[in-house]
């Protein structure tokens, strides 16, 4: 295997062995924990136009099959790992991994201590890296020079409107750059569900009388898309219980007047303990997040705290007072990781149940 | 027959649900009393009490309620006093926002003698309802305002409510004669 370098904006070099594509590439660099599920995570859009660093030391075992696909276009930007495994035991794997990142012109660079890497990207925080064939001053120029885009979301998020047919409640589900994992979770539970794109209006969604909302996950920061998309939420949380997760999650609370912090380093992992304040259960999920939640910004703000990470005490849900309307800011469906809160869509299904039962005694309110 | 209609992991979304609902309905918690009619309907005004002070950080007062006094399809001994026993007896209901929880709403006859009981100790602002199962087949003009599960049944069908505090686990099955 040919070398290959990964060089950091902060002048750090790092050398290789490349598998996938060879194509030179530029991305932000996260670190990603997990200890499995490397095929969600490459397939995710949340990581869009990001290198990947697997702690994982063995990346590559499990090939890649036709049910792990989290989306079916893939847009990262590099695979970093320790070692790259290209014998892969799982039965449903038709496809290797160094295959799949070549038919999709993806680069990956094994050989690389991650977990020192980990530590240094923690130390120093969020930066740029490029995966080059050369370490040298031009290929440190060309890093820096590259500016990374913040319109992730409208790269990714579906710009049709399309339907995920189904028997049962009428669901929309906003896609910010959705998993499916998402629609996986609606179409167990029989939704009748149509997704539409990130930027529709308010008037566009109630016209289609949906019973419950869905903001989905999505890459990006939230800060970054215009405050049209806070304005339909403050408008649809209003009239349609509403369910919010990860990116969905930061503009409800940014729709409701809390305020989010950037993180130093992104968390992606799923090995963090998170109670669920109402019934003090700690349950285990897929985290991925840049930004959180602002707990001094929660008193001026119509939102209860649902959910609390009990490491580094970040809020992990929220509710508003008037309305039945929630989010968390992990992924309730695992993909990969723990699926401990995927009643979060039956809750979100009785809420749709129990507002019905409510419209239609509506005219004997008191 | 029997067909478990709520298991474990859904009586306590229900609970939870209820709990945002009444948050939702009452702009908060204050001026809130729970009260629960005896025997389920207590551990389940204990649970929704306890879910709303985890999350407002304040104390709810909760008391029980025995109606068996009132029920009115229940041959009395004309000479004994009508006595409501509210196991909290320096709960007062005046002016405040009163939340009236039972397992089963059916008839509505339960409810009623507990809104003669309740009435009796003083003025609420409000009465809401909140139940884990409304079966149907009312006899009188009550409804719930928060509701666990709607179960349609027959009438010649029985609902079982199990809480764990009484019955070592909790479920809801409808058994078939």
């Amino acid at each position: 295997m040919a070398t290959r370098y990964l060089i950091l904006e902060d002048g750090t070099a790092y050398q290789g062995k490349a598998f996938g594509s060879r194509a030179t590439t530029t991305g932000k660099i996260i670190v990603n924990s997990n200890m499995l599920g490397y095929q969600e995570i490459i397939t995710n859009p949340i990581y869009h136009d990001q290198i990947i660093v697997f702690t994982q030391p063995s990346i590559g075992n499990i090939g890649i099959n036709h049910k792990s696909y989290e989306s079916i276009s893939t847009s990262i930007k590099g695979v970093v790992t320790h070692e790259y495994s290209d014998i892969s035991t799982n039965r449903l794997s038709k496809l290797s991994l160094d295959d799949f990142l070549k038919q999709r012109n993806i680069p990956g660079i094994s050989g690389i201590d991650t977990r020192e890497l980990a530590h240094h990207l923690r130390k120093h925080g969020a930066m740029k890296a490029s995966l080059v064939d050369v370490a040298d001053q031009h290929a440190f120029d060309q890093l820096n020079a590259t500016v990374l885009t913040n319109q992730q979301v409208s790269q990714v998020a579906t710009p049709k409107p399309y339907p995920n047919p189904g028997t049962g409640l009428n669901i929309i589900v906003i896609d910010f750059g959705l998993k499916h994992g998402i629609l996986k979770q609606l179409s167990e539970r029989h939704c009748d569900t149509i997704v539409l794109p990130w930027n529709v209006d308010s008037k566009n969604i109630l016209d289609l009388d949906p019973d419950g909302i869905i903001l989905s996950t999505g890459p990006g920061s939230p800060y970054d898309l215009p405050k049209s998309v806070l304005k339909m939420i403050q408008n649809v949380q209003k009239r349609v219980p509403l369910f919010a997760m990860g990116l969905g999650h930061e503009l409800f609370a940014l729709a409701n007047h809390a305020s989010l912090y950037q993180l130093k380093i992104d968390y992606h992992n799923s090995s963090h303990p998170i109670k669920e304040i109402i019934t003090n259960h700690v349950l285990y999920a897929s985290q991925n997040q840049e930004y959180s939640v602002d707990n001094q910004s929660i008193q001026n703000s119509n939102l209860i705290v649902t959910y609390r990470d009990l490491v580094n005490r970040t809020i992990q849900g929220l509710r508003h007072r008037d309305y039945p309307a929630f989010s968390v800011q992990f992924s309730p469906d695992g993909g990969p990781g723990p699926t401990d809160s995927v009643d979060l869509y039956d809750e979100f299904l009785e809420n749709i149940s129990s507002n019905m039962n409510k419209r239609s005694s509506r005219n004997d309110e008191f | 027959m029997e067909n478990i209609v709520i298991n474990k992991m859904a009586m306590q979304r229900a609970l939870t649900r209820i709990t945002y609902e009444i948050i939702e309905k009452n702009k908060g918690v204050n001026n809130l009393v729970i009260i629960g009619i005896k025997t389920r309907g207590v551990f389940l005004a204990k649970r929704i009490a306890n879910r709303l002070e985890k999350l407002e950080n304040v104390k709810i007062p909760v008391a029980s309620i025995d109606v068996t006094n009132y029920r009115d399809d229940i041959e009395h001994d004309k000479q004994s006093p009508k006595k409501v026993s509210v196991t909290n007896d320096n709960i007062s209901v005046e002016k405040k926002n009163v939340i009236l929880v039972d397992d089963v709403l059916y008839t509505g006859r339960t409810v009623r003698a507990a809104l003669s009981a309740i009435l009796e100790l003083g003025r609420p602002r409000t009465i809401h309802l909140a139940v884990l199962v409304d079966r149907g087949h009312r006899e009188l003009p009550i409804r719930a305002d928060f509701v666990g599960k709607n179960i349609p049944s027959s009438q010649s069908e029985k609902i079982r409510v199990l809480m764990k505090e009484i019955d070592g686990k909790d479920l809801v099955e409808i058994i078939k004669n």
